[in-house]
């Protein structure tokens, strides 16, 4: 149901609905305001109104009473649109003031012939891309046709680019937008003149506003100059946001771009993932690589790739679309489009949570698997404890060569260390007094697994040695794990049982791989080292801290 | 420039003959003007004929009279002034003449 209301168009009455009566005094005082300095307005207006009289009279009858908004529309549609016909009279009007208001139209409409970014299709080879943006620059196609050919060989991140231009950009179809694609040169210049038009204009509107407060016009007209003087400071407005826009738009485009370049290279090129080491240094690992120690065994490669794919590509693309759309001032807008690369997104979402709980359930179980490591008893009563150089130091060819495969995050560490196995650092010590009378090194492996089998075989393939030498143990920074293996938290702990009586000597290094080793003076890990250290019934004594004790002691009690 | 703009200045040039012939067959109101000048395709909206009616009454080519409708208001009935039947008839020499021209230089391409 709606509300109609009875309005007289040239002595007819109608009973027109609210809408559709909003739609054609809208239309009528448009009309108005463009012949606003024509002789013989109102005559025009008269004839005007007569004629959508007499058309919407042959909408009504006795049966259909009221004038609908589509009957409204279609009159519209009949007359045309103001500008359509307001532009004859105008210009064609022989007066000084017609002149003026021909200009005024123009200088209301700068964009009109700016330049716009078509594709030219009159002269493409495959979408008319190159030849479309070299048109908006003004330069020879030939050598954007060159750029985007060789960039089809880097990771087809051209290609991708390529197609996204084809989809965003309009391509020309009439010859007004075949020519608006020659159109005026977009430059600073041009820029420039388009915002002093606009002021031009603002300031001829301020001076009619105030010629109109002055003149002893009714209300209404005040009204309508005064919101046309809000209009104007509104559209300044809007020229400071589009150029502010404009910017944003191109460092849009710039990080969609190298962030795309990067994706891709990651994953069809040889680029690797960098995982930031150090401050100063890098560690470089490929996607390929990290995805077959994590996945799964029953989830493809190329489905974490798709995923990627979806998830950050899409993004990706469409900082690039809205970048390339805003730079260029694209008004055409593609739902089908959107809405495809949305549901794209999702699926890509999806598999990304697919792709997780798959992964976290490999998680799901843990097993623990207690490994005595033999050593034969020191002559004496000393155990000397050392940990293998670093591996920088201890260069073996082999090892320098897969160096670059390496992942060190905090106290972990992966290295491939060849066909065969992998390397995971660092082990864990921790010290405990025995119960017998003979040093026992205990390795507490440990591992995820889907379930517990798998976990307790990832356990037991854990691979730890250790050299000895008389009285000195010395420790590997790694222990190894199968290569087929997958990385499921694998872990190894190592407990050192010393006997009451017996000492121990722990080196510098030892404090890379020693752990929360309680002792009688409360001392902290990393001032253990270089020290000898006593089993006692109450636990382990420093033998040479004599000196240091005192400090010892006293950063104890501030503790 | 405007292609569309072109278009439209060509076929404004010839609007104002084509009405001024129309109206020379006998008196007519605005939309039977309209009517033929839509089965010659001449105009595309309606709109455009107000203004020019509208200037060439101002420049005294056309009157015009009431005229009493059984089916409505009274209707505006649209009629050459002997100025008007003059300046058609010069019109229509100037346009042979125009078409002629145009031909040859088209046809001597």
């Amino acid at each position: 149901m709606n509300r109609t209301i009875t309005m007289n168009l040239n002595g007819i009455i109608f009973h027109i609905e609210e809408d559709a009566y909003d739609k054609l005094n809208k239309y009528l005082s448009t009309i108005k305001g463009y012949f606003k300095d024509s002789e013989g307005r109102d005559e025009i207006m008269s004839d005007i109104e007569a004629r959508i009289a007499e058309m919407l009279s042959e909408k009504v009858s006795s049966t259909k009473q009221a004038v609908l908004l589509t009957d409204v529309e279609s009159v519209i549609g009949i007359m045309g649109k103001p500008e359509d016909f307001a532009d004859d009279s105008e210009r064609k009007g022989s007066s000084e003031k017609s002149e003026s208001s021909s200009e005024k139209n123009r200088a209301s409409y700068p964009n009109s012939k700016r330049r716009r970014v078509f594709r030219d299709t009159d002269d493409k080879i495959l979408g008319g891309v190159c030849a479309g943006v070299a048109n908006y620059f003004d330069f020879d196609p030939l050598w954007l046709r060159a750029a985007f050919a060789i960039s089809f060989f880097v990771f087809g991140s051209g290609f991708l680019l390529y197609i996204i231009l084809w989809i965003i950009i309009p391509s020309a179809k009439t010859t007004a937008e075949k020519l608006e694609m020659r159109g005026e040169k977009v430059d600073v210049n041009n820029i420039g003149k388009a915002v002093n038009e606009e002021f031009e204009d603002f300031k001829k509107k301020m001076k009619d506003f105030g010629h109109e407060v002055n003149s002893k016009e009714n209300k209404e007209k005040l009204k309508t100059s005064a919101q046309k003087a809000t209009e104007f400071i509104g559209d300044v407005f809007h020229n400071m946001i589009h150029v502010f826009g404009k910017i944003v738009a191109f460092f849009l485009l710039f990080i969609g771009i190298v962030l795309m370049i990067a994706l891709l290279a990651t994953i069809f090129g040889s680029g690797t993932i960098s995982v930031f080491n150090t401050s100063t240094s890098t560690i470089h690992y490929s996607l390929y690589e990290f995805c077959s120690t994590v996945l799964p065994g029953s989830l493809p490669i190329i489905l974490v790739v798709i995923a990627l794919v979806l998830f950050i590509g899409i993004p990706l693309s469409a900082m690039i679309y809205f970048g390339i759309r805003h730079l260029f001032g694209i008004k055409q807008k593609n739902k089908i489009v959107k809405y495809f690369f949305n549901s794209l997104w999702l699926i890509g979402l999806c598999m990304m949570i697919y792709i997780g709980i798959k992964i976290g359930n490999d998680f799901s179980e843990e097993a623990t698997v207690r490994e005595k490591i033999e050593i034969t008893q020191p002559s004496t009563n000393l155990l000397s404890l050392d940990l293998k150089a670093l591996p920088d130091d201890d260069i073996d060819a082999t090892y320098y060569h897969h160096r670059k495969h390496k992942i060190d995050l905090g106290d972990w560490a992966v290295i491939l260390k060849d066909e065969n196995s992998f390397r995971l650092g660092y082990p864990s010590m921790s010290i405990q007094p025995s119960e017998t009378d003979s040093f026992q090194l205990i390795a507490v492996k440990n591992s995820n697994g889907r379930n517990k089998k798998e976990a307790t075989s990832y356990a037991n393939n854990i691979d730890y040695t250790i050299t000895q030498k008389d009285s000195v143990i010395t420790f590997n920074n790694y222990f190894d794990i199968k290569s087929n293996d997958k990385l499921r938290a694998q872990d190894l702990k190592l407990i050192l049982r010393v006997p009451v009586g017996k000492t121990i000597f722990l080196s510098k290094r030892m404090e890379k791989i020693i752990y929360n080793i309680e002792n009688v003076s409360n001392t902290l890990d990393g001032d253990m080292v270089n020290r000898r250290w006593k089993m006692t019934k109450q636990g382990l004594e420093c033998v040479d801290c004599d000196g240091l004790e005192i400090k010892h002691k006293h950063k104890t009690g501030a503790y | 420039m405007n292609i569309e703009n072109t278009k439209a200045q060509m076929k404004k040039g010839v609007l104002e003959f084509c009405i001024l012939s129309v109206l020379s067959s006998g008196d007519q109101y605005p939309s039977e003007i309209i009517e033929k000048l839509k089965d010659a395709k001449l105009i595309v909206v309606e709109g455009t004929l107000y203004p020019l009616l509208m200037r060439l009454k101002n420049d005294g080519l056309l009157s015009y009279r009431w005229e009493e409708s059984l089916s409505g208001p009274p209707r505006k009935y649209y009629k050459l002034t002997p100025v008007g039947k003059q300046y058609l008839k010069e019109l229509k020499t100037s346009w042979n003449e125009l078409v002629e021209a145009v031909n040859k230089t088209i046809e001597k391409k």
